[in-house]
This record gives C-alpha cells, structure tokens and sequence, in this order.
C-alpha cells in the first residue's frame, strides 16, 4: 500500500469499472422492467403501462449508450494498466470476452435500433419480442464478463504453467465458484437501483400531476422490486462473504476486522480498523459469532490478518464497505416495505405521500447509485493485491507508467466521470418535470 | 507466399495454428481501416466544429447522427479483436501507450456521451455537450497521432521522439479534419460546403507532411522494414503505392483550388481520393509491418493463444463479421452524395 502507482492505477481501474458498473446495471435493471411494462400493455391493455414505457425507454436507452461509451473506455484502461495480465490469463479470458464483445455489438446493432426506433413500424407483439432480445443479449453479454472478473477471483479450471495459465476444464473455467454468488450481487444491484430510481422519480411526477395513469403502476412495481431485491442482496451479500471465507482468506479477515490468529472471532459490527496499531479502535463486537465470516486453517485455527502482512487489502476500506452496502440496502428494503403498507388502502398512488416521505424516497433513489460502488469496492479492492486471487499479483503485471502520469490520468477521467454523471442527472430531473425531449435521429441520405 | 511463410514456421498451410492468425491478423487490418475511415469522418466534422459558427455547429453535429451508432462500433471491434485473439502483443502494445490510451479513452468517453446527450437535452445545454463533443474529437485525433508515433518508432523513448510524436498528432488532426471536411463537402450545398472547401484546403499539406514524415520515420529507424521496401523484386508496389499516393495529392490539391467559386460536378471526388490516400497509407503500414505486430520483436503467430481457444475467438469472430457485414452494407447504404432531409411517414387512413 506504501507503493503510490499501483495505487494510482488501482484507483483509476476502480473508478472506471465503476462508472461503467452503475450503467450497466442501471440499463440491464430498465431493460428487463421495460420488458415488464410490454407484456403488461400487451396483456391488460390499461394505457397506464405503454405510458410507463415510453417513458422509461428514454432514460433505458441513455444508460445504454452511455454505459457502451463508459464500457470502451474501460476496455482502454484496462489495456494501458494492466498489459502484462492477458498474456498470461490469455487462454481462459480471451473467448469469454470475445463471447461478451461479439454478444454486445449483435445485440446492439441488431435489435436496439428496432426496438428505439422501430415501435410505429412493428406491431405490439414484434416490438416486445425486440425488447426482450435486447433484454437477453444484454444479460448475456453481462454473464460472460461477470464470468471472467470471478474467474480472476477463484481461477479454478485451469493450471498455471510457465507463468500463464492454460485451461484445463472449461466448464469449471466458466462456472466457477464465485460465479453464481456475484451474478446474484449484480442481478440484485441492478434490481435496487432501477426499483430505488424508479420510486424517486415517479414518487416527483406523480406529487406534480396526480392524475398520470402510469405513476402508480410503475410505483407499486418498483417497490416490490426493491423489497424483493433488497432481501435477495442481503442473501448474496452473505453468500459472497462465506465465498470469501472459503477462498480468499485475507479478505474474509479484513471484512471481520480479525487482526491476531489465537484470538476468539468475535463479529465486529462496528469499528475503526487500524493498520498502523493492527486492531479496531471503538469496537462494537457481537461477542464469539465472527467465526462464520472466517476462513480456517487445516488445524482448524482462524486465520488473522496477521497471517498475511504485505499481502492484505485495504482493511478499512473492505470493512466499511461491506457494512455501508449492506446497510443502504437493508434501509432501502425497509423504506420500500414501509411505503407498501402506507399504500395499500390508496392503491398504491404515491401522490398522497407527504413531502417529507418523498424527499426521504429521494435520498434513498441517490443513494441506491452508491450500492454497486461500494459492492464493486468490496469485491475488487478487496482482492487486493492480486489481479488473480492467490497467483498472480497487480504489481507483476502493472504498466511501466510513472506517478506523474497516472494522476494525470486519474485526473482527467474523474473530470469527463463527473461531467457525464452531473449531465445524466440534469437530463433526468428535466424529462421527469418537463417531459422527453423528442429524438429526431433518422436523416438517412 | 503462402508456403515461404508456412514453411519458416514449420506449420503446414492447413494447419489451423498457421491459417487462423492469419485469417484474424487480416481481419484486425481491415477493422482497422474501417476504423480510420469510417470512423474518421466522425471525428474530423468534431474536429472542425470549433472553426464554424454556432448555429452551423449544431447542422454538423446533426447530419452525422444516422452513422454514428455504426461509427462507434469500429474502435471497440479492433479493440476486442486485439484483445481475445492477440493478447501477448496486446499486453506489449498497450504497454508501452499508456499517456496516449489515457487520452484515446478519455476522448472516445466524452465523444460518444456527449453526443447521445446532446440528442436528449434541450435546446439551452445543447451548445454545452457540443463543445463536449470537439474537445472529445480533439483528444481522439491527438491520441491517434501520438500512438502512430510510438507504432512507427518502436516504443522508443526520449525528447526527439516526443517531438516527433507531437508532429504526428497534428497531422492526424489534420488528416482527420480533412477527411470530416471532404465528407461535409459531399453532403451539403451551400455555406457548409464553401467553408468545407477552406478548411480542406488548408489541411492537405499538413496531412502530405505526415505521410512522407510516417514513411521517412518508418525506413530510418528500422532496418528490416528498409530492406523490405529496397528489395529489388518487390520494389513495384513500393514505387506503385508512393505515385498513386503523389498522384492523389496533386488531384486533391487542383480539386480543392477549382471549388473555391463554384460547386464541383462531383462532390463525391475530394472524399474518395481523401479515403484512397488514407487506406494506402495504411496498407503501405500494414505491408511494412507485415508479419510483426511489434517490429522485429512480436509475430502474428507468436502473439496468440492456444489453438483451442483461438477456434472459441475465431467462432465470435466470424459471427461478428457476418452481422457487421449485414449490418454496415444497410447502414452506409446512402451515405454517398448529397444529404437529403427526411420525408414524413406515408398516411395509410384512420382505419
């Protein structure tokens, strides 16, 4: 942690991954309610859910264009931070990211125009078929580089030999252990976020025009989702830490703040970890219930931090961000829950909602946006300091750039980050007071 | 040829470890080229916007909206290509690029979300986004420039080589600006087209400029690409290549000074001949660095992986070329000639 360019490019790889994480599962979470809203208008007829669509694919299909631009960038980044790591991953990543990029540009090329810009044209049935291809090959294309990033994190399947890894059994290469625990992370992320935007969005428009027909079919949707999601992320938050206890020992013992091997493991559900002083300071321990968290050795002693000095990650920054995700996500379960028994005897419309509830709604709809930064923080830094868990290292495959230039770097894209986010936003408070702004694209010839 | 080149590996022509690199080191050239051209045009007219006046700005923006989603794919293709089917050369590459892909990322991010929200914003923050948009083409251009420098070099560094690719990155700009202007010329009448003619005008002979300079840098520093070209059997393409390139050059230049007053019969003519020159340009590159991906260092053969997994790479690969195939031959259909503007939808009653 002492060495500043791997932590400049560590950074830099973090924020790009998760600028292009929040879009992806915010237009992975639209696509999939959109598909919802179709059927619905198909089945019901009610003029409440093609509203709701034709809403929502405004905001699904500027996700997806800004997280295919963001999803570029990170590819480049990848390539300039980390250049020694495909070639010696290259056997095991090179076809499921050739599976992820083939099934991005066939998707996108193929049925995200028709589905944008072909509804006048299609008939209903057609046009949902479009939208639930869209909706599936993004799935997919999200599966294969889900796929790779928990490969890195239990390379299973595959030997490592002269120094690159050559694949042994590529059904085990790519389901391997991690894969159904942050696949259930990510689908539940996606969930929270569209369901805790969705609620703070339309909880503003219906308050402004109470009469809108849509409002209150997308709200009482988004506040099942969010419920369901939330209780489903607790259950992945819990299953990724037990994958971690299992698998990679340094960071279930950052998680658990467990400092000294002999020590009974006590639960830390809130502290200061302290690297310099190797405890917690201000502890709140749940006495002798810490040993489920942690991984054991063959003579069945917990394995402390201790264990792995010069080899563990950012304690503090693992701690704390597992607790803060798993509590914006407790919360955000509970205040939809709460808001659905408060709904119920008026059908589910959020205009009757006090000003105060929606402004409380809204901050939940802002804080949603943190959950898939503090999960990817989880997972990813506390992966620290390997690229793959337990075999090779960040710093052996780590570009030869000096300190200098990686803060330019870091620089110059948390600037373009933070333009992007504040224009997303502006665009989304505007179309949620004033209305879409009509897209008049085709000028071909 | 063939044979020469299969029998120095020691691989049979049939064999899949010799045909299938081959197969996709053609692919990456030709992406490539898509690349350059296609998206090319994309990133001069962004280049070029802070020269025009802002009510045309956003004219020039708008008419490059129908290709901009084809556009767009090129870079990642080559991108994703370079990377599942050559990653030993992909690591030594990117490497060694690291200040340049800062840039490149950076610009291809601000590029393609700023136009996308510039299209759904209202009128008063469009300006805004398009300025977003020029200072994206810039640093894409710029980046180009710098990562053709370090190509041609050998990833050497120190301050003359720094200079050097300075000089690159503003005759890519220039090239880039060229190739935006002749397409606007080919697009619209009028005041577009005139102002399309001066900014063409003035970026020809930075763009000759980097031609000779990329050729000159390319012989000098490398003397196994010199002994390619000084072959005396296969000086013909050579020799071939550089006259139609000076042939091209010279038309370009009378073209350009005879629609200063009046419109050419042809419009199409300064942007094919502004295409011709950068795909030769480009051949002449890949026919140089032909069989390396890193002079004298790197092969196409020794770049890949296994050949299991290349079969995987190759599968997605011919799938991607097939729908790209489709895909691009319905999309750039029309794009040649003048830009007409859309007609509404035909009525069919109120049945």
């Amino acid at each position: 942690m002492t060495h500043s360019t791997l932590w400049l490019a560590q950074l830099q790889f973090f924020s790009g991954l998760g600028f292009m994480l929040l879009f992806v599962a915010l237009e992975l979470g639209l696509a999939w309610a959109l598909l919802f809203f179709r059927i619905k208008a198909l089945t019901t007829g009610l003029a409440g859910w093609t509203d709701a669509y034709r809403f929502w694919v405004r905001v699904f299909a500027l996700a997806f264009l800004l997280s295919f631009a963001a999803g570029l960038s990170a590819l480049i980044q990848f390539g300039s931070l980390w250049p020694g790591l495909m070639a010696k991953i290259g056997d095991v990543a090179a076809p499921m990211l050739a599976a992820a990029i083939a099934l991005t540009f066939v998707f996108k090329a193929g049925f995200l125009g028709a589905m944008l810009f072909g509804a006048r044209r299609l008939s209903g049935r057609l046009h949902t078929v479009m939208v639930g291809s869209v909706a599936l090959g993004s799935t997919l294309s999200a599966f294969f580089l889900l796929a790779v990033v928990s490969w890195t994190h239990t390379p299973s399947g595959a030997w490592l030999v002269n120094g690159h890894y050559i694949v042994i059994d590529a059904w085990q290469v790519l389901f391997n252990p991690a894969l159904p625990w942050y696949g259930a992370l990510f689908a539940t992320t996606a969930g929270m976020i569209v369901a805790a935007s969705m609620m703070a969005v339309v909880s503003g428009q219906a308050a402004r025009n109470p009469a809108g027909p849509a409002y209150r079919l997308v709200f009482r949707t988004a506040m099942l989702t969010a419920c369901v999601s939330g209780v489903l992320f607790l259950v992945a938050a819990g299953g990724t830490a037990r994958l971690a206890a299992q698998y990679q020992p340094a960071k279930a013992a950052a998680v658990a703040g467990y400092w000294q091997s002999s020590t009974r493991p006590d639960f830390a559900v809130l502290a200061w970890p302290d690297a310099a002083a190797a405890a917690n300071r201000g502890a709140w321990v749940w006495r002798g219930h810490g040993a489920r968290l942690l991984a054991s050795d063959d003579a069945g002693q917990w394995r402390g931090l201790d264990q792995f000095s010069g080899m563990n990650p950012p304690v503090a920054l693992t701690f704390w961000s597992f607790r803060l995700m798993i509590v914006l996500a407790a919360l955000t379960a509970i205040l939809s829950a709460v808001t659905w028994l408060r709904l119920r005897r008026n059908h589910y419309d959020p205009a009757v909602l006090p000003p105060l509830w929606r402004r409380v709604i809204t901050a939940a709809g802002y804080s949603s946006w943190l959950l898939p930064v503090c999960a990817l923080a989880y997972i990813q830094l506390g992966a620290f300091p390997y690229a793959v868990y337990g075999t090779i290292t960040l710093t052996e495959v780590l570009a030869p750039a000096s300190a200098p230039a990686l803060v330019f770097g870091n620089v110059l894209y948390a600037l373009c980050y933070v333009a992007l986010l504040i224009g997303f936003f502006m665009n989304l408070r505007y179309i949620s007071r004033y209305g879409v702004v009509p897209v008049g694209r085709r000028r071909r010839t | 040829m063939i044979d020469t080149l299969s029998g120095a590996l020691g691989l049979g022509a049939h064999e899949a470890s010799f045909w299938i690199p081959l197969v996709l080191a053609i692919l990456l050239f030709l992406t490539t080229a898509a690349a350059v051209v296609l998206d090319g045009f994309d990133i001069g007219v962004g280049c070029l916007l802070p020269f025009a006046s802002p009510s045309l700005r956003l004219h020039m923006v708008s008419l490059l909206s129908p290709w901009r989603d084809a556009n767009e794919f090129w870079l990642f293709l080559g991108l994703g290509l370079l990377l599942s089917a050559f990653p030993h050369a992909w690591g030594a590459i990117m490497g060694a690029l690291y200040m340049p892909l800062s840039l490149l990322g950076a610009g291809v991010l601000l590029r393609s979300a700023s136009f996308e929200l510039r299209l759904r914003s209202p009128l008063e923050w469009q300006p805004a986004w398009v300025a977003a948009f020029a200072v994206g083409s810039w640093l894409t251009a710029a980046s180009h420039g710098f990562i053709l420098a370090r190509v041609v070099t050998a990833y050497a560094h120190g301050v003359p080589y720094t200079a050097l690719a300075v000089f690159f990155s503003v005759c890519a700009l220039a090239a880039y600006s060229l190739l935006g202007a002749t397409w606007l010329i080919m697009r619209q009448a009028g005041e577009l087209r005139a102002r399309a003619v001066m900014w063409a005008r003035r970026t020809v002979r930075w763009v000759a400029a980097g031609g000779v300079a990329v050729s000159l840098v390319l012989g000098v520093l490398n003397s196994g690409v010199l002994l390619k070209w000084g072959n005396t059997s296969g000086w013909f393409p050579v020799v071939a290549l550089w006259s139609v390139l000076l042939a091209c050059f010279v038309f370009l230049e009378m073209l350009l000074q005879r629609m200063v007053n009046h419109s050419p019969p042809i419009t199409v003519l300064p942007f094919i001949l502004t295409v011709l020159i950068l795909l030769l340009l480009l051949s002449g590159l890949a026919y140089s660095f032909f069989p390396y991906l890193i002079l004298d260092d790197i092969t196409v053969w020794d770049a890949v992986v296994s050949t299991p997994a290349l079969r995987l790479v190759l599968f997605a690969a011919a799938v991607v070329v097939s729908v790209a195939l489709v895909f691009n031959i319905w999309v750039y259909w029309g794009m040649f000639g003048a830009s007409r503007p859309t007609q509404p939808p035909p009525f069919s009653g109120f049945g």
